[in-house]
């Protein structure tokens, strides 16, 4: 009896302590955390990071490059957005870049991030990212780190469920959020669901060069196409849409398009598509839309304007669009490491559907549709569905995968990330993100080879986690250990615009390739020169050219003379630098672009319009070398009419 | 037997072919913004940095402390020395045949020669560069010389300059040995 | 020997209340009687009894009125469905408190009030705005509710 009373008591003791234990880890948060943490995240001076992580820069158009463990940001590449730091979009030889059939944009929202791969692992060579806005994909170049290429998209409206790249990178595609009429026209609102058309476009990828062309669209219902991800191993040669607002509303969609219980996983065979091309069952429709183009040879980009598209319809190409029932509007669709399950996030329920990709081929085969959209075969969820995850939060969002089994999902609205096995569909462990995660990125973590050690958690919200900033903060990014059972939470990080998604990457793949400079005698710039003898003033008529170079530390010409009022002035800059990390900056007093940024054997050009007489100085803006300071001159802009003669000189 | 000092000799003249294809010496600046060094070789026929621009960059260094540019067209000697390696090639070929100690010793003795007037010459470059100083140069040290060193290491201002020997003076030193091992073989064959 | 049991057990209720109490907010106090009966639930907030008069101050629903026009209409109509649900005939279905709360602490609301926990689920997760009011302005759209 007594032994027993003193059991009980123990028992009661030790409740006692493990409430006390979980009482104070509550309301600690995640402010105690240990020093190891600390230590994961550190990375010594002059040590370098494991991975690369390429962050979406959101809203400001941009992709910023981050190191991980460490989180420090090392780039951001300006793409859909002008840059007056690098002069991108005020240059001459980026200009075209920004160039789209609405004419010159010099901004857009750019959302996903997708590294190219091969045998459906990221290689390091480019990586995609999707302009919403106007709809555009860019491709960069990471030899560079510099965009080099930008398609725009016609028939579309909000270029969301993009880019996402195949096994092999032969498409990367591109679904659009909002439908429109198609081709654009004007046309009332109010017809939303019988004349608006949901395009979905393939993007052929050169597997050379890189370069991109449309290669056909896929004309659709008018639904919210909202993320894809490619099929892979066994499930190679689909591509997995999500979609949501099937109810086709037109507007306050925040209720109307949240009605139906199910919306539609897209499953999209490009392979037959290939096929339906090849029979000539596409239609050659008009489109407008620009092709840009930067040739690292001559440094220059242009832009072709295209005028025609390739158009499937699936009504007349059976066997190419199947719809999956997913519950309810589905976010995130992303296919496991194995490519047998398309997991689909209703981002307005508490579970996730696993599609398994097996089922879904046995349901086509034995042609179990539940009736059919605008022509396109419905499955029945029951068939297809191959594992639910009860996960216990809400609003999931996006998953991505280890190389060990598992996948972890995001959850917006109970703001966490939930680990679960793929196959038993069992919740195995949950973090707390701050605040509001959208997407999370593990790298590799939708590719066939994963690495399962670090996982960027992107939140929505960010509130107290830095110091205020007055009502606008900077975004807010966590990392991750998930090498372990349990995920650990290691580091903060403010990020730039709202980013989306994000990719990672082993630093080996990449550091290889990694250009350090231009070389001098490759560049085919039609206004390089190649040495300071060669430097000159040309007038002809109001257009005046200044061959200039540049190095340290000086410019030739440093001293010009003979330019008038109303005269369009070219700076074309050559930096004859042949050392890494030796860029020369320019700029002139009175330009109303920006500066230039040159590169070791680099040549930039400047537009300058002086409007009144005078002698304006220009100098180097990155700071060269010991004499950086000396490193300046004189431009004198005489009135119009006048007939001071054009003289340059340096030193003399 | 007989055949083995004419071999050696023989591959001790073509060893010097080579030099054709590999670099004397070696000449590097190293300093903290440069933490892979600037690297500079002396080849027989001129100046190279092995396509990496370094000798483009030393040069814009050099400018600001006015040392002169240093340009392979100022160097007569880098028309002369492939014409003596030839020389000797040629002559180390035809004493290996003809088996005497004498003209063997007297091939290694030029030989030496050669070699001692190359480095002497070397350092002559050497003090010219480092003491013949533009007076309008933008960065001016009182009393300070930028002579690299002959052999070893040395402080220029934030630089660390070294000058080692490269593949082809080890060559070099190889060529001479077989020569002498030649001569040493002959004389035990008495 | 009993006593120490007892004394165990209330200390182990001790840490149970005092952990719970922790998770709400520091300034909220838990009305959480009888929760799933929403005319009877307070809610979760600053506010746990008011008491109303039976003669609406008209001054007090003016300045509601004008609150709620400036803050509330977005997301709400007073007779339907909208982003949010329509406060006519809110006093039949939820209590005096439970409004108050409602309106300056939507975010534990949703997060831990049953009821509140249900009407974001029927909304499609839209969840109600914390327009940073003051308790004296919230209570002045409760006035202007009674006159719905």
């Amino acid at each position: 009896m007594k032994n027993k009373t003193l059991l009980i008591r123990i028992l009661i003791s030790l409740l006692g302590i493990a409430l006390i234990a979980s009482c104070g880890s509550q309301g600690s948060n995640n402010g105690a955390l240990g020093g190891d943490a600390a230590a994961q995240v550190y990375v010594a001076p002059g040590e370098q990071d494991e991975f690369y992580a390429f962050i979406s820069g959101g809203f400001s158009g941009q992709l910023t490059v981050h190191g991980l463990p460490s989180c420090r940001l090392l780039k951001t590449i300006p793409v859909f957005s002008v840059d007056g730091e690098k002069g991108y979009g005020f240059n001459e030889e980026t200009k075209p870049l920004l160039n789209t059939s609405h004419g010159f944009i010099p901004w857009d929202d750019s959302h996903h991030p997708e590294l190219s791969q091969t045998n459906g692992e990221t290689d390091g060579r480019w990586v995609f990212i999707n302009g919403n806005n106007t709809p555009r994909v860019a491709r960069v170049d990471l030899s560079l780190f510099e965009t080099v290429e930008i398609i725009e998209l016609p028939n579309s409206g909000g270029n969301h469920s993009s880019p996402f790249t195949t096994m092999n990178t032969e498409y990367v595609v591109a679904g659009t959020r909002f439908g429109v009429p198609v081709p654009q026209k004007d046309q009332s609102i109010k017809n939303y669901a019988s004349k608006f058309k949901g395009a979905l476009s393939f993007i052929k990828v050169d597997p050379e060069s890189g370069e991109m062309s449309l290669a056909f669209q896929v004309l659709m219902p008018a639904f919210d196409y909202d993320l894809a991800h490619a099929g892979k191993g066994k499930s190679h040669g689909w591509m997995f849409f999500s979609s949501y607002n099937t109810e086709e509303s037109h507007t306050l969609l925040e209720v109307n398009a949240s009605q139906n219980d199910k919306d539609f996983i897209a499953a999209v065979n490009w392979k037959k598509a290939e096929e339906f091309l090849a029979q000539g069952k596409a239609h050659k429709m008009p489109a407008r839309y620009a092709h840009n183009l930067f040739d690292e040879k001559t440094q220059t980009a242009t832009s072709t304007i295209m005028t025609e598209v390739n158009v499937l319809l699936p009504e007349e190409c059976p066997g190419l669009v199947y719809f999956m029932p997913t519950p309810k509007s589905p976010h995130g669709v992303d296919v496991n490491p194995t490519g047998e399950y398309i997991v689909g996030s209703g981002k307005l329920s508490a579970n996730l559907t696993a599609h398994s990709f097996t089922n879904m081929l046995d349901a086509i085969e034995n042609e179990k549709f539940d009736g059919d959209a605008y022509g396109i075969p419905i499955l029945n969820f029951d068939d297809t569905v191959a594992g639910v995850v009860e996960s216990g939060g809400l609003g999931p969002l996006h998953t991505e995968f280890d190389d060990r089994g598992n996948a972890y999902t995001s959850f917006f609205i109970t703001s966490e990330v939930v680990k679960w096995e793929v196959g038993t569909w069992e919740v195995l462990d949950r973090a707390p993100s701050y605040y509001s995660i959208g997407h999370l990125m593990v790298p590799g973590g939708d590719s066939q080879k994963p690495e399962g050690k670090y996982l960027v958690a992107m939140n929505k919200i960010t509130k107290d986690r830095f110091l205020p900033t007055g009502p606008e903060v900077a975004q807010s990014a966590q990392l991750y250990d998930i090498s372990g059972d349990k995920m650990k939470l290691l580091y903060d990080f403010p990020t730039m615009g709202e980013p989306h998604y994000a990719q990672g990457i082993s630093a080996g793949r990449i550091i290889p390739n990694s250009k350090k400079i231009f070389r001098l005698e490759d560049n085919e710039h039609p206004h390089a020169i190649k040495n300071e003898a060669e430097s000159k003033v040309v007038r002809n008529g109001n257009t005046v050219r200044v061959y200039m170079t540049s190095i340290r530390s000086h410019f030739a010409p440093d001293n010009i003379e003979g330019i008038r009022v109303g005269d369009e002035v070219y700076f074309h800059i050559t930096n004859l630098e042949q050392d890494y990390d030796v860029p020369h900056g320019f700029s002139v007093m009175g330009a109303q672009n920006a500066e230039l940024l040159i590169m070791p054997g680099q040549t930039e050009t400047l537009l300058w319009k002086p409007l009144y007489e005078g002698v304006y100085p220009f100098y180097c803006t990155d700071f060269c070398s010991a004499l950086h300071q000396e490193m300046q001159g004189y431009v004198r802009v005489s009135p119009k009419g006048s007939n001071t003669p054009i003289t340059w000189n340096v030193g003399g | 037997m007989r055949k083995k000092p004419t071999i050696i000799m023989l591959t001790a003249a073509l060893l010097l072919l080579l030099l054709f294809t590999v670099p004397l010496w070696k000449i590097t600046l190293s300093a903290p913004q440069y933490p892979d060094g600037l690297k500079m070789y002396l080849n027989i026929d001129g100046i190279s940095d092995g396509g990496t621009g370094d000798l483009k960059n030393i040069n814009i260094m050099n400018h600001y402390v006015g040392m002169k540019e240093i340009d392979q067209e100022d160097f007569k000697e880098f028309e002369i020395i492939p014409l003596i390696v030839i020389g000797l090639v040629l002559s180390g070929i035809i004493f290996a045949l003809l088996k005497k100690r004498s003209l063997i010793l007297l091939w290694i003795v030029i030989f030496a020669l050669l070699g001692i007037i190359g480095l002497y010459v070397f350092y002559q470059w050497e003090y010219e560069y480092g003491h013949n100083l533009d007076p309008k140069a933008a960065i001016k040290v009182p009393g300070a010389a930028y002579q690299p060193p002959l052999l070893g290491k040395k402080e220029i201002l934030n630089f660390i300059a070294g000058s080692y020997p490269h593949i082809g003076a080890y060559l070099i030193l190889i060529s001479m040995s077989l020569a002498a091992y030649s001569w040493y073989l002959l004389k035990e064959n008495k | 020997m009993k006593l120490a049991n007892y004394l165990l057990i209330g200390i182990l209720a001790s840490l149970i209340i005092g952990c719970s109490g922790s998770e709400s907010d520091s300034n909220g106090k838990q009305a959480a009687v009888n929760a799933n009966d929403p005319m009877l639930s307070k809610g979760i907030g600053p506010i746990s009894s008011i008491k109303l008069d039976p003669k609406i101050d008209q001054t007090m629903a003016n300045k509601g009125k004008e609150i709620y026009e400036l803050k509330c209409t977005a997301c709400h109509k007073l007779d339907e469905k909208f982003i949010g649900p329509p406060p006519i005939g809110i006093f039949e279905r939820r209590s005096p408190e439970w409004i108050m709360n409602m309106i300056l602490n939507p975010e534990e609301m949703i997060a831990k009030d049953p009821t509140a926990v249900k009407l974001l689920a029927e909304y499609n997760f839209a969840p109600m705005a914390n327009q940073n009011l003051t308790e004296e302005e919230a209570r002045a759209i409760l006035e202007y509710f009674r006159t719905l």
